[in-house]
């Protein structure tokens, strides 16, 4: 017990300690802002990977770690579309899961606003014209808010979810 | 009586009928032998206590437009003599059947069906035929990697289920999962039989992020092809990255300079670094310690932060490249890394200290998702999961590739083959990746960064690389084609081969501990599905 409280205390506070994200590389639309309106407070996030090489997914997981915190921004992650606000999907949507992508659509309750995160999402990088990929996202399923990035960092995605709660009057950014 | 003759003699004098051909693939020997005795040459291979050889690899080439020959290729690592062998035969014409080896190895179960659905090659004995690679709702007699099959083309969907087998009796019910997770992973469907909470039966499903990548490098030169190599599996980006270098290197007669060779040894290690740390926290998540998981997160992102500023890729991208590495390091960041790295190394063992000083989450561990040495060796499991089973086997020891052959790593071994003997092998490999990145820093060589190839790759040759990552061996196999673009290039993740190992571990747990034990191997499914 005291080995693990002289830790905690030797270690501090390390939430907020990385590098700024920068302005987002594609700008948020106001229709996006206008309808991520009712998670301004809170936003439930379910994560879909339709074929994507697994760096998204570290990233997004990296929001979660104490230096990012998303939940200090009443940003959770959801086990289930059926928990979700909002789904953040990343990959180019291989074939395979192109079935998968829409039924998780369907089972997200409305209203949601949907969050292509990575290149390859938004425009199926380096995958695109494949025999294996019929993204990217928006062919299959509407897309409200893109993030670019190869993939882009927690940073970057921190900053455009700040952006979809920027009109809230209770913010303190 | 064990019998000392190289490799090649004794399958040679056991075999005089069967061999065809006797060469060396760059340096790899390589015999080629008439299709239907493959069989019981691999079977001598891999029974004969003097080899004891698992089998690596297995690939096919399509030599179209050229010839009208399927190639099929199998590695063979003798584990008595650290050594690899090539077996190789041919099927001309219209011939489209090749005997199975599955009865005799497990470990080419996969391989084989994997061929059969990419190529229309049938191995004809095997006992599981159902698809793997192409999903149901592909149309009959599409082969992606044919070479009139065209790279962009999609087909259609068509109905079709895949059969999971059943285990019927009363009170057993199954458990399907996936393919999307609970948590923040990738796609992969996992079908449990149960009766209560123990698993009788875990079947895997995967194939779902199947993007077509070996295709891809078809459309590719051979020097711009790093940048999909690096996205193969996102978190293996330097582990697969070099080893698609160092095939284009060979190909290419390139002598990689001392100064690229430590440098490359450094980035490797620093990607072992960061996945090893995070999976030492998400076990422990996954057992509910999220004191653990929270400093393992921070200590990871730490050094991904500490990537991005060396290299301005959190994933190190984009520092290896053909012929060498594309950014150089000056001495001051070295010094850099290595104050980083000793302050992490003290909080790292801190952690260490707190985590096992935790009864309630070390029993959690022990005696979870056993993966017996037999049944390891059975299936050729290589890498962290293999360590921790008693497999011996290290390519920067075995095969010494980048600066290994200087620096010399020690290599963690353990037999119990549990979830603890998996952290465990993590637990070392960190300190030694901290002692061998110290290492590099302290002989580093000057030199230059890049060196120019010595003779453009000619066509129809091919060459196989090996690396270790930090899941385990990650292989290439680059053949060149027409005007310097790839015919070939066969891609390996250790998850491919570790995949199938992971329905015997779960054997007997039960459900709950399942994501523990996964954590535990965690695989790529990027890498695996390709």
């Amino acid at each position: 017990m005291f080995r693990i409280l002289k830790k905690s205390l030797q270690t501090g506070v390390v939430t907020g300690q990385h590098p700024a994200g920068g302005a987002p590389s594609e700008p948020v639309s106001q229709d996006a802002i206008e309808k991520a309106k009712p998670f301004r407070r809170s936003m439930t996030i379910r994560e879909v990977d339709t074929g994507s090489c697994n760096a998204c997914e570290m990233e997004m997981n990296a929001l979660a770690n104490p230096v990012y915190d998303v939940e200090r921004f009443g940003v959770h992650i959801a086990a289930s579309p059926r928990h979700a606000d909002a789904l953040v999907v990343t990959g180019p949507v291989t074939v395979n899961m192109e079935r998968a992508l829409k039924d998780v659509y369907k089972a997200t309750p409305d209203p949601k606003i949907v969050i292509a995160v990575g290149d390859c999402a938004v425009t199926c990088g380096m995958f695109k014209g494949s025999y294996a990929v019929t993204g990217p996202v928006d062919r299959h399923i509407p897309v409200d808010v893109r993030i670019p990035g190869c993939p882009p960092r927690p940073a970057e995605i921190l900053a455009v979810l700040a952006k979809l709660r920027q009109d809230d009057p209770d913010a303190d950014t | 009586m064990i019998d000392a003759r190289p490799a090649v003699e004794q399958v040679q004098a056991a075999f005089t009928q069967a061999i065809t051909e006797v060469c060396a693939v760059h340096g790899v020997p390589m015999l080629r032998v008439k299709k239907q005795d493959l069989p019981t040459i691999a079977h001598f291979l891999h029974t004969n206590p003097g080899l004891r050889g698992s089998l690596s690899l297995l690939w096919a080439v399509d030599h179209r437009p050229r010839e009208a020959r399927y190639e099929l290729c199998y590695l063979f690592t003798l584990a008595e003599r650290k050594d690899w062998l090539l077996l190789a035969t041919d099927l001309y014409g219209d011939e489209r059947e090749f005997p199975s080896i599955t009865p005799h190895l497990h470990a080419a179960k996969w391989y084989e069906r994997e061929i059969r659905d990419l190529f229309g090659l049938i191995p004809v004995g095997h006992p599981d035929l159902r698809r793997l690679v192409r999903h149901e709702h592909w149309p009959k007699g599409s082969h992606p990697l044919k070479k009139d099959f065209p790279w962009d083309r999609v087909l259609g969907r068509v109905q079709g289920e895949y059969a999971f087998r059943k285990i019927h009796g009363e009170g057993v019910f199954e458990v399907p999962v996936g393919p999307i997770h609970a948590g923040i992973i990738e796609p992969g469907h996992f079908r449990f039989s149960v009766a209560g909470e123990p698993i009788m039966q875990l079947e895997v499903r995967h194939f779902w992020t199947h993007r077509g990548v070996e295709k891809l490098f078809e459309q590719q030169r051979l020097t711009e092809a790093v940048p999909l190599s690096e996205r193969v599996s996102g978190d293996t980006s330097v582990g697969h990255s070099l080893a698609y270098c160092q095939a284009v290197e060979t190909l290419q007669g390139v002598e990689v300079s001392p100064r690229a060779r430590y440098l490359r040894t450094l980035f490797l290690e620093l990607e072992r670094l960061h996945n090893h740390i995070g999976d030492v926290g998400a076990i422990c998540n996954d057992t509910a310690y999220a004191l653990a998981h929270a400093h393992c997160g921070r200590m990871k992102e730490q050094l991904m932060q500490l990537n991005d500023r060396l290299t301005g890729s959190r994933f190190l991208r984009g520092v290896n490249c053909v012929g060498g590495v594309a950014l150089d390091l000056s001495g001051l960041q070295l010094a850099q890394v290595e104050v980083e790295l000793n302050t992490l190394e003290q909080d790292f063992s801190a952690i260490e200290k707190i985590v096992f000083a935790n009864a309630s989450l070390t029993e959690r561990l022990e005696n979870t998702g056993i993966l017996t040495e037999g049944i390891a060796w059975d299936h050729a499991v290589i890498g962290v999961v293999g360590r921790a089973s008693g497999i011996d086997r290290d390519l920067r020891r075995d095969r010494p590739f980048a600066a290994y052959d200087v620096l010399q790593p020690k290599v963690a071994l353990y037999r119990y083959g549990d979830v603890r003997a998996r952290m465990r092998v993590r637990l070392d490999e960190i300190h030694e990746s901290i002692r061998l990145i110290r290492e590099v820093r302290r002989g580093l060589p000057l030199g230059r960064l890049v060196t120019r190839p010595m003779h453009e790759a000619q066509s129809g040759v091919w060459a196989l690389s090996a690396v270790e990552g930090w899941r385990g061996e990650i292989l290439y196999v680059v053949m060149v084609g027409e005007a310097g673009r790839i015919h070939r290039c066969k891609v390996r993740d250790p998850s491919f081969v570790n995949w199938p190992a992971i329905q015997w571990a779960a054997l007997g747990n039960i459900v709950p501990d399942f994501p523990l034990i996964n954590k535990s191997f965690n695989l790529s499914y990027a890498g695996n599905d390709l």
